[in-house]
């Protein structure tokens, strides 16, 4: 098979100064890929140069062999959706408004939505579980719900791969494996891939397929669950010192 | 759903359309000289005889009328494009300082080709303006790199626009004494002295730019919810913004050149706006701004002219009296906001 996404002598950063050299990785179809490492080390920076929400300091991102810098504004949307950390800023919205403009790359040239669109954004919703909250305004429902609904305006966009930022920080256990849940259940039926950066670790285990580890300004690892939790492993990547891991020992917490 | 929301549109349009119609006919009728509809009807058929009220009717207050409805409109929506473009809705072309800017360099041409006896054409004026607009902008866009905080970023604009009159009132000081009376009165707002050719001008140049805005509004609906979201739905932000820059200073200059700077209409009217909608979709706020502006015009308008007959209030008089306190309104909410 193919790969849907991949990065060539990728190197990132910000204002010139690079904080991740050197990326050479490539993603199938349908994969799910968790990125992990410790704050600040990048992982924000390549979903969103993974996005084009970034230029590269050096190297390409390709998608499906097309060059991303090259691409559209509107044939890339229509195959890569973010749900990122920033919040919307749009007022007076609803949360059916909110999730309808995820069908913004489809719609005509003032942006009305078709019956086709429409349903979409039904089916979406019920798929979501958020049918209920269809009326209530955006700003004010909790920030689970705003996450749920952020995800059904992502995969309104019908995309092939979604890009999310620390999707499930804010949610609680019970909406954290409903979210987790939905996006399995998109890459089964839908191929859909998942490229996803996310602190807890025991998530990134149990749900990716692999596991990309940025460390320093590398690429430490990219593997299988298998290859990369291993205790000494983590424990090297988060720097976890040797009087923190005693603690941890004594006090019972286990890293992932 | 669905067809409660239309309803509640079609309504609101009804509304706007409706009060432009009243004000637009006591405009007419209302003035130093009260003129009844039957006559005005009659002057506008071209079957009076009287030639006073023929002459009062078309050449003062029909385009004066005009005007107001077209400046109106315009200053409503470069308020609208200025708080889409920085996310703030007390942005507008009077505080940010874009129409004092524009108000220094009309002043400036006025006077320099006042002292060599020549006529500014209105295509002149704008121009003028449009520079004093851009040079304004292109400065709060250069302190929005370095300031993060809108209400900074505001009070700059303020201090902006103060700078920008104080050399204002220093050219028009120097200035020879004729010329003074009619910068002055132009210099701090007022409709008055409209005259068909002006109306002409702003006519074509605020049709276009109103087009060209309307045409933009799907791109601006994305860019509403924030850069990387539109970013991740296709749209070329930078592209956008520059639109968004070159067309509301195009309107702000506009403004300035025929009727001087006028504050708070731009923040007011779409913000009622959005109100009496509760929607915040490009699509139906880009029109039903530019009626709000009108409709606010043309009400202070008649009150400018009207309350202290004979004597006239500067616009901008009367429409701060009714366009600050909803700043404040406005500003009071946001903090109410914050803290829940």
């Amino acid at each position: 098979m193919t790969d849907i996404i991949k990065t060539e002598k990728l190197t990132i950063g910000y204002n010139g100064k690079p904080l991740i050299k050197d990326i050479n990785i490539a993603i199938k179809k349908g994969e799910i890929i968790t990125i992990i490492g410790p704050n600040g080390a990048g992982k924000s920076t390549l979903l969103k140069n993974l996005a084009r929400q970034l230029d590269p300091i050096e190297g390409s991102v390709y998608l499906e062999d097309f060059k991303v810098s090259e691409m559209s504004g509107s044939e890339l949307s229509k195959k890569v959706a973010i749900l990122f950390t920033d919040r919307i800023k749009g007022e007076m919205m609803n949360c059916y408004d909110v999730v309808a403009t995820g069908r913004y790359p489809y719609t005509g040239y003032f942006g009305l939505l078709s019956a086709k669109d429409k349903e979409i954004v039904e089916n979406t919703m019920k798929l979501v579980k958020v049918e209920e909250l269809r009326e209530k305004d955006f700003k004010k429902i909790s920030d689970g719900q705003r996450q749920r609904i952020m995800l059904a305006r992502a995969l309104c966009q019908e995309p092939e791969i979604v890009l999310l930022d620390e999707p499930t920080s804010f949610l609680d256990i019970r909406h954290k494996l409903e979210f987790l849940s939905i996006l399995e259940k998109m890459k089964e039926d839908k191929k859909l891939t998942v490229i996803m950066s996310v602190h807890e670790l025991d998530i990134a285990q149990k749900i990716s397929d692999r596991i990309l580890c940025l460390k320093g300004d590398t690429v430490d690892k990219f593997g299988t669950p298998e290859e990369v939790f291993t205790e000494e492993y983590i424990r090297n990547l988060f720097d976890v010192a040797e009087d923190i891991n005693k603690y941890a020992e004594k006090k019972n917490i286990k890293l992932f | 759903m669905g067809k409660k929301r239309t309803l509640r549109y079609i309504i609101a349009f009804a509304v706007l359309v409706l009060g432009i119609c009243v004000f637009f006919v006591l405009n007419v009728c209302i003035g130093s000289v009260k003129i009844s509809i039957k006559d005005v009807l009659a002057a506008l058929s071209g079957r009076t005889l009287d030639e006073t009220i023929n002459t009062i009717i078309w050449n003062i207050r029909l385009p004066r009328t005009v005007a107001v409805f077209i400046l109106g409109g315009a200053l409503a929506l470069s308020g609208y494009l200025l708080q889409t473009f920085f996310h703030n809705p007390i942005a507008g072309p009077f505080v940010l300082g874009i129409s004092s800017g524009a108000k220094m360099c009309v002043a400036l041409a006025m006077v320099f080709l006042l002292s060599r006896s020549l006529k500014a054409s209105s295509i002149t004026l704008i121009m003028a303006a449009f520079v004093g607009a851009m040079l304004c902008m292109g400065f709060v866009l250069l302190m929005t790199r370095r300031i993060d905080s809108m209400a900074r970023l505001i009070v700059c604009g303020v201090m902006i626009g103060y700078i920008c009159s104080a050399i204002t009132e220093l050219v028009v000081t120097f200035a020879s004494d004729a010329d003074i009376v009619n910068l002055h009165n132009w210099s701090r707002g007022s409709f008055s002295g409209m005259t068909w050719d002006n109306v002409k001008v702003m006519a074509v140049v605020i049709a276009v730019s109103f087009i060209l805005v309307f045409l933009l509004s799907k791109p601006l609906d994305a860019y509403n919810l924030g850069e990387s979201f539109a970013k991740g739905m296709g749209v070329n932000v930078k592209v956008l913004r520059v639109f968004i820059v070159l067309l509301s200073s195009l309107l702000s200059a506009c403004i300035v050149a025929f009727a001087g700077p006028i504050s708070f209409v731009g923040i007011a009217a779409p913000h009622l706006i959005k109100k009496l909608f509760n929607s915040s979709k490009p699509l139906l706020l880009i029109p039903a701004s530019f009626l709000g502006g009108s409709l606010f015009c043309l009400f202070c308008d008649l009150l400018a002219r009207n309350l202290f007959a004979p004597t006239e209030l500067n616009i901008s008089t009367v429409t701060a009296v009714f366009g600050a306190p909803i700043v404040i309104i406005i500003l009071l909410n946001r903090k109410e906001r914050g803290q829940s």
